[in-house]
């Protein structure tokens, strides 16, 4: 695809045999083992740095991510699959000088299957374009992460990522088949399958969500979902977060399920504005972005009731006239995490679940936390399931602020698993959040998914120093904290 | 090493990716070194970081098509435009010009009758199949122009360089549809030759301010400039921020795409039966992402054709770039495949492209394109 | 050191825990309405019973804590007064753990959702003997391996479930079955949007229309232009479980001697039949991994001895 253009950068002296076996077997214009390239596939959106990329590899079939990671095996390195890199975790980050799989090239849409309602796609299909490929059939792929316009499938897989939307069509794992997969070994074996009730353990559910440490998914089957006939997006707003949590609480134990119940306070309204001009109100201490979908019917009554609960509390309604300004209202809603750069350089975030009743209180918990160490915060979250994403904007520049931010950044999780919550709703854990592990998990519990991880991954190459803090992580192929390496030698 | 960036605005990209399916460089190539995150980063990494300059590094700045693409889907407001062009500038300063022709060729912009006389002779040799194909010329360069005679003084048309020299008949049908909406123009022609647009996004700096000062000097009374290449307005528009001076701000303010002109007066134009086509409209990138002025296009076009559809790409650029299509050739090709193949999706009759530079590049590839008015002088005439 | 209550401070699950002990073959026994699945166990393990009861209902939250000795349908009861169930099916003595164990979804999925879907949070005990928590209490949550996922349709091969964290799902306001006969039952899947279940027996169509009434109202009436609706209720099913993809079933016909009496879940792929089928073997790859789980997890074999899953 860009063949000479590769060809043009040398292999660097640095970089060894691995890179010359990997020039061997992929071509040299799918290898690039030169300092910017390598820069640049040491991080992805996540605020951590300490990434060390090897080669980056762009195989664009199955046999060559199979020849990458036998090759990385033979010269013990570490392998990372990575997507488009938007991950906010450092999941893909890689540490230790590894192999870098970019699937950006495997992109393709190789079937859709309109009557089982399924299609396979390439690992680096972005979600977004699936989606829009299908639009003609009136389907689409439900998991819609706010960073669907980039993010990959296979990224999704890899983190079972979730979105808006997932609070009535469910996460990932719910919208995946069976996938095709490299495992360390160089082995392919697939995983699930697209019958109703493929045999044996559910290996496929066992991969997502495995952060790029069971294997790297070469092809995926993905469930499609009906385009809902009808769809009807409502803007609430309220004088205090209080009464927006609870209507969110309330909306939930009337037995309503929106498609999308999504949280928004005052801050981050501003600075979405200022990028959208959708007319979000900007007086409103917090705003929930409601969506509701289905058949006619459904969707009068729901509307009806959300608008009767809000009302109650105290909010106001607006609803989106035309699909026009639905999706305005969305984009708003989407561009959310860099929106917020306009107010500081650099932003951290957690994504806790805590229980839909414990909102209040933990957003005051919040508030009280980074208030306390004189820190700036803005909500702006899936607030249907509880899924919390306390942004903290700051300078990393000023001397002590990272240290702070990472010690409120640890205070938040403590009140929202103390709060009955879980550490990460959607994002992963990466490396950003693995050695708050222990928070959650016992040893005895981390020693079972190291088994298992073990068990896809005997050698320990596939991203190593992930999810499971040390002991548990095995760090054997390679001294990860190796330094990073001379990028421009 | 200093690329003169300003710090607050490299700050404003937190790294979120959102911008890089709106990139060509990235949407062919999936590489990171070709994304305006990756470029950011680099520049980052260069200026703060004490990164060297690389070749790669140099390559992932001088691959960008300064499209700007990226700009309006950054949610954090980073200036990318800006960024690159100061990039070039220091890359230039230290040693990384643009290959000689380029210069040649660029200088030459500058000197209009120059140009119009070397154009001939280019149409002439290639009627003589002295020239190698490949190159981004029309297919067949006029040998004469018809003349442009000022029609009155009520607004100015700013006829540019190699626009004048290659597509003379554009500059006609504009002309033919302001005169239409009941206004004398005046075609600038050759003392306010060049809007230096292509010098600076080849990193000549000082080349394009001296072309934009030229501009503003002969320019210098209260009209308004209309300009039909989408290139070139988008440059104009940006004298203030170039030039630094309250005369280049105001002149900014002056300078309108002939669409956005036209938009307001379409009710002036007399009703006329629509031309039978399907028409796509391909929005040129300084068009859309800079002047965010193509849904003018539309609102002109609409009441003269039959019937209006959209390229199912979300603006992505066509890969010509000023002179990127020579400089770049390979992934010029590629990002210009994906265009057409998004052409071909909607089975128009025409595409109309309102930049001269984007509108040759596409017929090279063999689809059929005519700038929007050329289309609404027809139906005026039919 | 962990902030999530640990089940160690649960005297019902310490106990379990210790019945399972850490060594000698071992089997827990649910309801024992599929005792026979993936060829039976070993009668030379042992027999434990799972702790029974509801821990608490959520509804709030909507999600229900229930030991995995519970009556599925005793749960469905108990939460029927907050208008919630969950995405098990009922079937007569069935509780919730040995139906998380065999993992099979009801046959109204196409409405509920699918069983592995639905569970948040398991304790269950490891080979070693030591109470182990996968996943977590909410209805989102990504923190770590999805040991949830794996534990589902194991048939307690790899650990032994002694509670539950399920999410729960509102009672739709009007569900009804109907029946049409002579039918593409193709057709009823594209004209009915709230069919929580279409099932077919190659003459029969039998529809489960759940939603609001509205909608349910207007694709009845969608529906009636196929045929005569008729109410009714659903069919009794044959005891044999094919899994097939959805389109496959198009193609089944009752004259096929192969199949016998079928009836199809359409748009899903299971079909019920009176014969049994050899089924697929597991590719040669993925047989080994599956042991490699298998022997990671329980490295002596104690759980569930002879007890075939995927082929190993
Ligand atoms: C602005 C913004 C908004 C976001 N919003 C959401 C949101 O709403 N919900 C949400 O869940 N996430 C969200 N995210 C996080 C992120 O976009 C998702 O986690 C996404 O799924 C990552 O996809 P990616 O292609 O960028 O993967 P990468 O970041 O490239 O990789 C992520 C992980 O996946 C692994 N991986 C990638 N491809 C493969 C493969 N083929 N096989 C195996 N492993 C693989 C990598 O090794 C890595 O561990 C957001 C991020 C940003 C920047
Ligand atoms: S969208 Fe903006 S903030 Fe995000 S990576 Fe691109 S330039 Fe940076
Ligand atoms: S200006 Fe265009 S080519 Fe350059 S980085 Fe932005 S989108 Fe990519």
């Amino acid at each position: 695809m860009f063949g000479t253009r590769l060809r043009k950068t040398r292999p660097h002296a640095g970089d060894d045999r691995c890179v010359a076996d990997l020039v061997a077997a992929l071509g040299v214009e799918r290898v690039r083992s030169d300092g910017a390239a390598r820069l640049l596939a040491s991080t992805d959106a996540s605020i951590f740095r300490g990434g060390a990329a090897g080669p980056v590899c762009f195989p664009d079939s199955t046999p060559q991510v199979q020849a990458c990671v036998r090759i990385a095996a033979v010269h013990r390195r570490p392998v990372v699959a990575r997507g488009a890199g938007s991950g906010l975790t450092g999941a893909a980050a890689p540490l230790g000088s590894a192999v870098v799989v970019s699937t950006t090239r495997m992109n393709r849409v190789l079937e859709v299957d309109v009557e089982n309602r399924t299609a396979w796609v390439g690992p680096g299909v972005i979600n977004l374009d699936l989606t829009h490929h299908l639009g003609p059939h009136g389907l689409h792929f439900a998991p819609d992460p706010s960073s669907q316009q980039v993010c990959t499938i296979g990224g999704n897989v890899a983190n079972n990522s979730g979105g808006p939307h997932c609070l009535a069509y469910g996460v990932t794992s719910a919208h995946i088949l069976a996938m095709e997969v490299v495992l360390s070994d160089g082995e392919v074996v697939m995983l699930g399958g697209l019958d109703a009730e493929p045999a044996g353990y559910d290996l496929r559910g066992a991969f997502i969500g495995s952060e790029g440490m069971f294997g790297i998914a070469t092809r995926i089957a993905v469930r499609l979902t009906p385009d809902p006939p009808a769809v009807r997006t409502l803007l609430l707003s309220f004088a205090d977060v209080d009464s927006a949590a609870a209507t969110v609480g309330a909306i939930i134990a009337a037995g309503l399920v929106p498609a999308a119940v999504e949280m928004m306070d005052r801050r981050c309204v501003e600075a979405v504005e200022d990028f959208v001009h959708a007319g979000y109100p900007r007086d409103a201490e917090a705003v929930l972005l409601i969506d509701v979908d289905g058949m006619a019917g459904g969707v009068e009554a729901q509307a009806t009731k959300v608008d009767e609960i809000a009302r109650g509390l105290g909010g106001r309604v607006r609803v989106a006239a035309d699909e026009e300004e639905r999706q305005l209202l969305w984009k708003g809603r989407k561009s959310a995490f860099g929106a917020i750069a306009r107010i500081k350089p650099d932003y951290y975030l957690h994504d806790t679940v805590v229980p839909r009743g414990k909102l209040v209180e933990v957003l005051r918990a919040i508030h009280e936390i980074v208030d306390r160490h004189g820190l700036l915060v803005l909500n702006v979250f899936h607030a249907g399931d509880g899924n919390l994403h306390p942004i903290i904007a700051y300078d990393s520049r000023q001397p002590g602020m990272s240290e702070k931010v990472r010690e409120a950044g640890r205070e938040i999780i403590e009140v929202s698993l103390a709060a009955g919550g879980v550490l990460s709703g959607e994002h992963g854990i990466g490396v950003e959040k693995r050695d708050f592990m222990p928070l959650m998990f016992s040893d005895d519990d981390l020693d079972q998914q190291a088994r298992l991880r073990g068990a896809f991954d005997g050698l320990c190459m596939m991203n190593p120093g992930k999810v499971l803090p040390s002991p548990h992580s095995c760090s054997d192929i390679t001294e990860l904290t190796e330094a990073k390496g001379d990028l421009w030698g | 090493m200093d690329l003169g960036l300003d710090r607050s605005e490299l700050d404003a990209c937190v790294s979120c990716g959102l911008c890089l399916p709106y990139c060509p460089t990235y949407r062919v190539t999936g590489a990171d070194i070709y994304s305006p995150r990756g470029r950011i980063a680099l520049m980052r990494a260069v200026q703060e970081g004490g990164a060297p300059l690389t070749d790669e590094v140099v390559d992932s700045f001088e691959t960008c098509v300064q499209c700007r693409g990226c700009e309006p889907a950054c949610p954090s407001g980073v200036p990318f435009g800006h960024l690159i062009e100061s990039t070039r500038e220091s890359l230039v300063e230290h040693g990384h010009r643009p290959p000689l022709r380029l210069r040649v060729a660029l200088h030459a912009l500058g000197h209009h009758s120059l140009l119009l006389a070397g154009s001939s002779g280019i149409a002439v040799a290639q009627r003589l199949h002295l020239v190698p194909k490949g190159l981004p010329l029309p297919a067949k360069l006029p040998v004469r122009r018809s003349r442009l005679d000022a029609s009155g003084d009520d607004v100015y048309l700013f006829t540019g360089c190699v626009m004048d020299a290659w597509q003379r008949d554009v500059h006609a049908a504009v002309k033919r549809v302001i005169e239409a909406c009941g206004f004398g123009v005046s075609p600038t022609g050759g003392d306010a030759a060049c809007c230096g647009a292509l010098h600076q996004h080849a990193g000549l700096g000082d080349d394009a301010r001296a072309q934009a000062q030229r501009v503003v000097d002969s320019l210098g009374d209260t009209k308004v400039v209309l300009v039909d290449s989408a290139g070139c307005g988008a440059a104009m528009k940006d004298y203030g921020r170039l030039l630094g001076t309250a005369e280049a701000r105001a002149f900014s303010e002056r300078v309108f795409d002939v669409h956005e002109f036209v938009a307001g007066h379409v009710d002036g134009l007399p009703g006329v039966e629509p031309l039978d086509l399907r028409v796509a409209v391909q929005d040129p990138c300084h068009l859309r992402h800079v002047q965010k002025a193509h849904m003018a296009v539309r609102s002109v076009l609409k009441p003269f054709v039959r019937e209006i559809v959209e390229l199912d790409d979300e603006g992505l650029c066509c890969g010509a770039g000023g002179a990127y299509s020579v400089v770049q050739p390979e992934l010029s090709h590629l990002i210009r495949d994906r265009k057409t193949a998004a052409v071909e999706e909607v089975a128009a009759d025409v595409v109309v492209s309102a930049n001269p530079g984007c509108l040759l590049y596409m017929r090279q590839a063999g689809v059929v394109v005519a700038h929007p008015m050329e289309l609404v002088a027809r139906a005026l005439d039919a | 050191m962990g902030l999530i209550r640990s089940p160690e401070s649960d005297p019902i699950l310490v106990d379990f825990a210790s019945e399972i002990g850490s060594v000698g073959p071992v089997v827990v026994r649910g309801g024992g309405t599929h005792w026979d699945l993936g060829g039976g166990s070993d009668p030379a393990a042992r027999e434990v019973r799972p702790p029974e009861g509801i821990v608490g209902i959520r509804a709030e939250e909507m999600t229900v804590e229930a030991r995995a000795g519970t009556l599925v349908s005793e749960l469905h009861e108990a939460l029927r007064p907050f208008g919630q169930r969950t995405s098990l099916p009922e079937s007569p003595g069935s509780t919730v753990g040995g139906t998380l164990a065999v993992g099979w979804s009801g046959i109204a999925r196409l409405g509920r959702g699918q069983t592995r879907d639905s569970v948040l949070q398991v304790h269950y005990v490891s080979a070693e003997g030591r109470l182990i928590t996968a996943g977590g209490p909410t209805v989102k949550n990504v923190s770590g391996f999805d040991m949830c996922r794996l534990l589902v349709g194991s048939l307690g091969t790899l650990g032994c479930m002694a509670d539950m964290i399920l999410r729960t799902r509102p009672i739709p306001e009007v569900e009804v079955w109907h029946r049409v006969v002579d039918v593409d039952p193709a057709e009823v899947l594209r004209r009915c949007r709230t069919s929580a279940s279409i099932l077919w027996d190659g003459r029969s169509t039998w529809v489960l229309s759940a939603g609001y009434r509205a909608d349910v109202d207007s694709d009845l009436r969608a529906l009636s232009e196929l045929g005569s609706l008729r109410p009714d209720h659903p069919p009794d099913l044959p005891p044999i479980r094919w899994s097939r993809r959805p389109s496959d079933l198009f193609d089944m016909s009752r004259a096929d001697a192969a199949v016998g009496r079928f009836v199809a879940e359409i748009g899903v792929g299971v079909v019920h039949t009176e014969n049994p089928v050899e089924p697929s073997p597991p590719s040669p790859g993925t047989v080994a991994l599956q042991r490699r789980i298998k022997d990671a997890l329980d490295p002596t074999g104690r759980f569930n001895p002879g007890r075939r899953v995927g082929g190993i």
